[in-house]
């Protein structure tokens, strides 16, 4: 996407542009003016206050008018403020894959699953070279809500429809990746875990190129990328975190949009390394050529994680109808994971009910019995079985299939209400995307979602 | 549980919601899209004025810079103008430029804070496209479409 801003006083641009640049508010949505405080010491009851006073503010005509002090930054900010109850109270559901506890055995009823608050301030130093930071606070991987930054970017538009960007910028793999967490663009209480989690990475630090050009009648926006990301996942026990990083990525992104239709196709691959798993395959390499062998096959050192996504969206206005499925193969012990849903909703004045039917899909060598317990010397049985079963669980197959139904009411102009109810069925011999399974969990089982959250920009 | 009752009531209340809405729109009176009288630009489809007003295009038809100009959010000219030409609702226009922002892929067009400012703006500027009320069209600007 192109800054507007950038348009206005283009080097080529014949007509007094800056007559648009004084006469006009800078920052066109006054309800994206409101000055935002980053949060400082994690997120604060005092906070969550002001955050929903300032976004339940209505907006006076005279707060904006056009002689508005010219000013290059614009400050914003969005939040959601949701509850969920699972009754699978042996596990936790959480919301992203980066969440240490969620709804169901930790608690019956959770805030903290899909509740979280963003600011951004963004400037625009020259009509061409402009920069971005954004901070978001929520639950991470130790249970606390201390603020990441999940973009800080420089972006230089060469032209109106080609820019560079530098920094820690928005990973779009799939529709709705790069604004999972703002609600209140989204239709869902949530995009559906079943694809979203397969890929979680929402930014990436590096470069990255935007170029965009007209074909058969509509825009086609190419995105590429090259740079590297990490993500901290839970462990099971509340104070310990496992890093993933991703190294040397490369995504290419392409998407087309004609009217109401956006199509996007994407193409991504990187090398992954998961901090845990790395002793595990340390661990084998002890046990001779066999071992070897093993963790020759199913280490993720070296190996290329590959991406592939499609995504259509028709959004005509009164009713919508969306379709992603992606793929990615790890070519290690993780295996390969699909994911896809559709989902349609129909908009009826202020009031939009959905319907959602996602399904996530896995193939890892579940089977493979690992270190061969019966040729090792009893001495050293008993480490080799700990591997085994270290294996095992790495192995773990992730598939599930929901289906939710809900409904979004945009109670004010910045504002939404969300109410969702999810039925999961687990596949086979999986606990699908739960978390914190605890001794009777049974695999395979189902468990029912409601969920109610309030989603806010400003 | 009271938390289940409040739930319970939430469901209900949206229920009802959904009920008083489901009722039709009040006829609009047009609003419609403008460039400046000496423009070259003489129509658009609703499709390219809406292109331009949601960032998707950069430029008109003939190649020439467009910069759309909006009204204060808020504005009934507004809020019309945006169901007529993408059939959004305000919040789905606020949704729309919310992803946009927040990705960091752009900003919203300029606003003014009233039809007579937009008037003069559009009047006065070979780039700029805006909307106006039906009623409020003269001489100094081009209705399209």
């Amino acid at each position: 996407m192109v800054h507007p801003a950038a348009l206005c006083s283009p080097p080529h641009s014949q007509h007094a542009p800056d007559v648009i640049e004084s006469r006009v508010a800078r920052k066109d949505c006054s309800s994206f003016r409101h000055r935002l405080r980053l949060p400082q010491y994690g997120l604060g009851v005092a906070l969550w206050a002001a955050a929903i006073t300032v976004a339940a503010t209505p907006v006076s005509p005279d707060s904006h008018s056009d002689t508005a002090p010219d000013s290059m930054f614009t400050f914003g900010g969005f939040g959601t403020l949701g509850v969920v109850h699972s009754d699978q109270s042996l596990a936790d559901f959480t919301a992203t894959r980066s969440e240490a506890s969620g709804a169901g055995y930790t608690h019956a009823w959770s805030a903290s699953v899909d509740s979280l608050i963003g600011g951004q301030a963004s400037a625009q130093f020259t009509s061409q070279f402009s920069a971005t930071l954004q901070i978001i606070s929520q639950q991470n991987a130790d249970s606390s809500f201390t603020p990441h930054v999940e973009r800080a970017n420089i972006k230089y538009q060469l032209t109106p429809d080609f820019a560079l960007h530098l920094g820690r910028s928005a990973l779009s793999v799939f529709l709705l990746t790069d604004s999972r967490v703002i609600g209140f663009a989204n239709p869902w209480v949530r995009p559906p875990v079943e694809l979203y989690n397969i890929i979680s990475l929402t930014s990436s630090d590096g470069v990255g190129f935007s170029y965009r050009f007209l074909i058969a009648g509509g825009t086609n926006t190419v995105d590429g990328s090259a740079g590297h990301a990490s993500e901290k996942f839970p462990r099971g026990d509340e104070s310990n975190t496992s890093t993933a990083t991703a190294d040397e990525q490369l995504s290419l992104i392409d998407t087309y949009q004609r009217g109401a239709t956006t199509v996007r196709l994407t193409y991504g691959q990187t090398h992954v390394t998961i901090a845990s798993l790395t002793p595990l395959f340390e661990g084998f390499r002890q046990f001779g050529p066999q071992g070897i062998a093993i963790a020759d096959r199913y280490d993720l050192s070296g190996r290329i994680v590959l991406f592939y996504g499609l995504g259509a969206a028709y959004e005509p206005g009164d009713w919508f109808l969306m379709a992603e499925w992606g793929h990615v193969d790890t070519h290690s012990a993780l295996g390969e994971k699909a994911g896809w849903y559709v989902s349609s909703g129909h908009r009826f004045g202020l009031a939009t009910p959905y319907a959602t039917y996602a399904q996530t899909t896995s193939k890892t060598n579940i089977t493979d019995p690992g270190l061969d317990l019966a040729a090792l010397p009893p001495s050293s049985a008993a480490a080799a079985a700990a591997l085994n079963a270290g294996l095992r669980a790495a192995f773990a197959v992730i598939a599930d299939t929901t289906i939710s139904l809900g409904a979004r009411f945009d109670v004010a102009r910045n504002i939404d209400l969300k109410l969702q109810a999810d039925r999961t069925r687990l596949g086979p011999h999986s606990q699908g995307w739960l978390i914190n399974a605890q001794p009777g969990f049974e695999k395979g089982s189902s468990y029912n979602l409601l969920s109610a959250s309030v989603d806010f920009v400003f | 549980l009271s938390v289940h009752e409040h739930i319970l009531r939430a469901f209900a209340a949206a229920l009802f919601a959904l009920g008083m809405t489901l009722g039709g729109e009040a006829a609009l009176a047009d609003v419609v899209a403008v460039v400046s009288a000496k423009s070259a630009i003489t129509s658009l489809t609703a499709d390219q004025v809406a292109d331009i007003f949601l960032g998707r295009v950069s430029r008109f038809p003939n190649g020439l810079l467009a910069v759309p100009i909006d009204l204060r959010d808020g504005a009934p000219e507004r809020d019309r103008f945006y169901a007529r030409i993408a059939g959004k609702s305000p919040a789905q226009v606020k949704a729309y430029w919310s992803k946009i922002i927040f990705t960091g892929r752009g900003q919203p067009p300029k606003a003014v804070s009233s039809d007579i400012d937009m008037k003069k703006l559009i009047a006065a500027n070979l780039t700029a496209i805006g909307y106006i009320d039906a009623s409020m069209l003269d001489s100094t600007v081009r209705a399209l479409e």
